[in-house]
């Protein structure tokens, strides 16, 4: 899922501070499931905004709203209604619910309330950790389901680089090496074999260097017209 | 009552059920009459269906905005003392029958302070006549 933190109270402020009547509004999806930006968080910033010793002059009148995804255009402009006198939209969604609520109530402002951080996985209740990047060219196959892109600090291809120690990365002893970990996952499979053959530099155009990426699904809306590609 | 509600426009052309891509419609034909299925488990209420409908027949509101189910209602044992809802009178008889003996129903605080005034109270002056003593 998407990951996102809440910027710090002061950053916020100083962003809606030249408002009158902010929407506070939350994203009923992944910053939910993240405990970051879903019905309970927008309320909670809600209340604490409303707080006057944030302010200088008059704080902004405060509503507050969620609705199921802000990343999807046609449903936020059916279902989400923006209340009389709004003059700023201060949303909880990741970065993707954030562009498509700007362009949705354009002209409208709407400011992030979150950073959005990583595509992460939960493997403890409370803790989240990067695991893909969206590279657009996976090689979890070769790589015993252990992402060396997102989790190795280099990114490297073809195994660890001298700062691996004992199972951990030299960036912190806490993070562990991703290529220690393949090579072990792989040794457990019995496909050691896989480390044999060198990975040729990494084409990073499906990652996003070439640009926006855009994925139109055959049969569906446009896709029917124009076919499933990258454009 | 479904979170899945369509209206009068809904004229049986299964295009939602084809579409959605959680497999949760379904429908039934059966004497003459078809019957159209959600199932809300399967529902990853991703508004395909709302999108595709020719008849604009799905209201899909029901499933952003739903209603409460009630899941389960029990009598509660309350703490003697304070009166705070503790626990379900099942969950009491349970514990007491394992345990074979009845449990005084106090909040964690009241047990506390029921324990606490169990303790023999240590008075200065015997404390001062044992150390005189030694």
């Amino acid at each position: 899922m998407i990951v996102g933190d809440l910027k710090p109270l002061a950053e916020i402020v100083s962003a809606i501070k030249e408002y009158k009547q902010v929407l506070v509004l939350g994203c009923g999806s992944c910053v939910t499931v993240c405990l970051s930006g879903g019905e309970k968080e927008a309320e909670q910033l809600s209340r604490e905004l409303s707080q006057i010793r944030h302010y200088q002059g008059t704080p902004p009148k405060f509503e507050m709203g969620c609705i199921l995804r802000q990343c999807e255009q046609d449903l936020v402009l059916e279902y989400q209604d923006i209340p009389a006198g709004t003059d700023a939209i201060l949303s909880l969604a990741c970065g993707a619910g954030v562009q498509t609520v700007a362009d949705a109530f354009d002209p409208l402002p709407v400011i992030p309330a979150l950073n959005t951080t990583f595509l992460g996985a939960s493997a403890k209740p409370g803790i989240w950790a990067e695991v893909c990047r969206g590279c657009g060219d996976c090689v979890l196959t070769f790589t015993g389901g252990i992402c060396p892109v997102a989790r190795c600090a280099k990114s490297l291809f073809n195994g660890p680089c001298g700062g691996s120690h004992n199972g951990s990365c030299e960036v912190g002893l806490d993070t562990p090496c991703a290529w220690a970990m393949i090579f072990f996952r792989l040794k457990r499979q019995n496909k050691l074999h896989l480390l044999d053959e060198i990975r040729a530099p990494k084409d990073w155009r499906p990652g996003g260097a070439a640009g926006p990426r855009k994925r139109v699904r055959v049969g569906l809306g446009d896709g029917t017209k124009y076919g499933n590609k990258r454009t | 009552m479904t979170y899945f509600r369509v209206n009068e426009n809904c004229n049986g052309c299964l295009a939602c059920v084809e579409n959605c891509p959680a497999s949760a419609l379904s429908f039934a034909d059966r004497d003459g009459r078809r019957t159209l299925k959600h199932n809300m488990t399967k529902c990853a209420r991703c508004g395909q269906c709302w999108r595709v409908c020719p008849q604009k027949a799905i209201e899909f509101q029901h499933l952003l905005v739903g209603h409460w189910d009630d899941v389960v209602t029990m009598d509660l044992i309350h703490c003697q003392v304070c009166g705070e809802p503790l626990y379900s009178t099942a969950y009491r008889q349970k514990v007491e029958s394992q345990l074979n003996s009845t449990v005084e129903t106090l909040c964690p605080q009241h047990r506390q302070r029921q324990a606490a005034s169990k303790l023999p109270l240590l008075r200065p002056g015997r404390i001062q006549s044992k150390l005189g003593d030694t």
